[in-house]
């Protein structure tokens, strides 16, 4: 499904993606682990279109496009999907009115109508249960007031509503206690199906005993510096990055 | 032929040499007709006035004249209104008070609203001020005065906008003396025409326990300025001045609030989102002067200003000037483009970037509009605001 190959990037003048390369397939989940610093969410961000990044080798071919190609908001449409670390408030813009476009400019792209504002209003609350948010949710602005716990929970309640098909979620279970995390997993596993792909970014292996991933890469100044399978996180939990750090030295 | 500061300066207005008016545009005023209208234009129905607002008993003024016919005035609780052919000179004369003084030289009727002590209205008062007459034919004065007893509610509508071609000169005043432990709620709403010269000097006293809270809509006219002294006369009085100003094309939207604290431990809020497009060019520039022995004041000015045209201009001013101990104040004032996290985060979600603009620009405004506290008003100001800014989105947001 999205293929980088080589990718460098630097915020101006620091290099910070030093040639990266990455395959993940439909129907795969792959967890991203690293130091802080190592480009993690370089690598998230530049994914998703944001702006201040330099690509300045590689590339990222996703469905056979060149994703790099694209505005932030055709990576989006085209079903690429980014949670945030620290999702930003934005009062006086409506939770739902920025679900409902969200959800429309998916649709207008693939030449569908808009949906039913009822019915939609009624996926909304189903997928707002299942992230045990409550009602008073809907009339809120995006964000507005709310705590971590609840900002990360509404990152995935977008990706619930979107269905994208490649979900970039950054560091989502930090600043989650252990209930939040649960429901936060659950959210991602219920979207989990052969048609998708999912990029963990993590801190910590603990998310991974709640979304169990195909593959664990470590990423270290910039490069992936070792994959393996999931008891890779186990063995970076036990002996810490240094042990990979010293590895790609 | 003379040039402009001479022409004002012989009828004593500032020029853009004074320190407070750098930012109007004051250039229209030499093409201007200072006489006041003195005859009711014809042929203006109620179908051109705005749609009324549930409860409130409307008084309509056209070019400064009391309209009966077109005014709906409904009895209210202890307040009584009269269009009078009277001016009260203002006692206060300590502000910027030269427009006012050319207004009360010129008012012809002025709409005089009195709340008697303890009088329970909060949704009461709308005056409606309509311009008709050109610019080079006829000047209008609009005027209110009001005065609120002890303990009164009162909540007070006022709105200017034209008719016709709408160039047109208006050039109102405004006192409001409110009593203790009063409360006055006042939205005023500016709609003139794209070529209207409107120019508003607005004084206000309050006393003890008194509460004022002014909402301010600037949209309309060429060339709009607003002069606003109030004094928070009485301990424990209570002000907030909630002010919102789109600009586009070649417009000039300027408003001056002086705000003083001359007794103790009496709060002021102001807050001015200003969105400058085209070449138009928006500013509010707010003092806050507390006096000697105005202990325990809390004041915060937030003064925020979008650019959203390449040749547009912000300007945003807060000042303080502190004569005594103890006070608490601040201000925040920014000035500059769309937050560009939050304009990823929308296209991250599959906007596109002229629709999260948009709705970053309204939620900006929203901020203020959304404290209007009339729910009829505040969707009505919406549905101009959004008119405004020539974007459906925001309609679309409106009907969620």
């Amino acid at each position: 499904m999205i293929r980088i190959e080589n990718l460098h990037a630097s915020v101006g003048d620091k290099k910070v993606l030093n040639g990266v390369t990455l395959e993940v397939n439909a129907g795969e989940v792959h967890a991203i682990m690293g130091p802080n610093g190592s480009g993690k969410s370089t690598l998230a961000h530049v994914l998703a279109g944001r702006p201040g990044y330099a690509i300045t080798a590689g590339s990222v071919t996703y469905d056979g496009k060149d994703l790099l190609a694209l505005a932030p908001e055709e990576r989006a449409r085209a079903g690429v999907f980014l949670g945030f670390q620290y999702p930003v408030e934005i009062p006086g813009v409506n939770n739902v009115y920025l679900l409902k476009a969200a959800v429309n400019a998916v649709r207008k792209q693939r030449g569908l109508p808009e949906v039913d504002a009822f019915d939609f209003l009624g996926l909304v609350r189903e997928k707002m249960q299942l992230m045990q948010m409550d009602d008073s949710f809907l009339s809120r602005g995006v964000n507005e007031g709310f705590s971590g716990g609840e900002k990360k929970r509404n990152e995935i309640l977008q990706m619930l509503v979107l269905e994208p098909r490649l979900a970039i979620l950054d560091e989502t279970d930090s600043g989650l206690d252990i209930d939040a995390l649960k429901v936060v997993a659950s959210g991602v596993n219920s979207l989990r199906g052969p048609e998708r792909a999912f990029v963990l970014v993590t801190h910590y292996q603990r998310l991974l005993d709640y979304i169990v991933p195909d593959q664990v890469h470590v990423l270290v100044r910039g490069r992936i510096a070792r994959s393996g399978d999931r008891t890779l996180a186990l063995e970076l939990e036990k002996r810490g990055y240094d042990w990979v750090s010293d590895q790609a030295a | 032929m003379s040039t402009s500061p001479e022409i004002l300066q012989s009828r004593n207005l500032p020029t853009s040499r004074d320190e407070n008016w750098k930012y109007a545009n004051l250039r229209p005023l030499e093409r201007v007709r200072f006489t006041a209208a003195s005859q009711r234009s014809p042929g203006i129905s109620a179908d051109a006035l705005p749609t009324p607002i549930e409860g409130y008993a409307r008084y309509v003024f056209v070019d400064g004249l009391f309209a009966p016919d077109l005014s709906n005035a409904l009895g209210q609780p202890g307040v009584t209104v009269e269009a009078i052919r009277s001016v009260t000179p203002a006692s206060d004369t300590v502000g910027d008070m030269r427009f006012a003084l050319l207004n009360e030289a010129n008012a012809v009727d002025v709409a005089r609203v009195v709340a008697a002590p303890g009088a329970n209205c909060p949704a009461c008062i709308e005056i409606v001020f309509v311009a008709s007459a050109d610019a080079q034919t006829a000047a209008s004065y609009p005027r209110i005065e009001l005065q609120v007893g002890p303990q009164a509610q009162l909540g007070l509508i006022e709105r200017h906008f034209s008719v016709g071609s709408g160039a047109n000169f208006v050039n109102g005043a405004v006192t409001l003396d409110i009593g203790a432990g009063a409360r006055v709620d006042h939205c005023r709403v500016q709609q003139t025409g794209t070529q209207a010269i409107w120019f508003d000097t607005l004084s206000a006293s309050l006393a003890r326990d008194a509460g004022y809270q002014l909402y301010l809509i600037n949209l309309g006219a060429k060339s709009a300025r607003s002069t606003m002294h109030i004094v928070l006369r009485g301990e424990q009085a209570e002000l907030g001045v909630h002010s919102v100003s789109v600009g586009d094309r070649q417009q000039v939207h300027d408003a001056y609030a002086l705000v003083e604290h001359a007794a103790p431990h009496a709060r002021s809020r102001q807050s001015f989102r200003g969105i400058a497009g085209g070449r138009s060019r928006v500013a509010f520039n707010s003092k806050v002067v507390v006096r000697e022995g105005a202990h325990g004041t809390d004041s915060y000015q937030s003064l925020r200003g979008l650019l959203a045209g390449a040749e547009a201009e912000i300007d945003v001013r807060p000042q303080l000037e502190i004569y005594t101990d103890d006070v608490r104040c601040a201000h925040g004032a920014t000035a500059g483009k769309l937050d560009e996290a939050m304009l990823f985060y929308l296209l991250s979600r599959g906007l596109d970037p002229e629709t999260a603009q948009r709705l970053l620009k309204w939620a900006f405004l929203e901020d203020v509009v959304a404290k209007i506290a009339v729910p009829e008003l505040r969707r009505q100001i919406e549905a101009s605001l959004a008119g405004q800014m020539n974007d459906p989105t925001a309609l679309e947001a409106l009907a969620q």
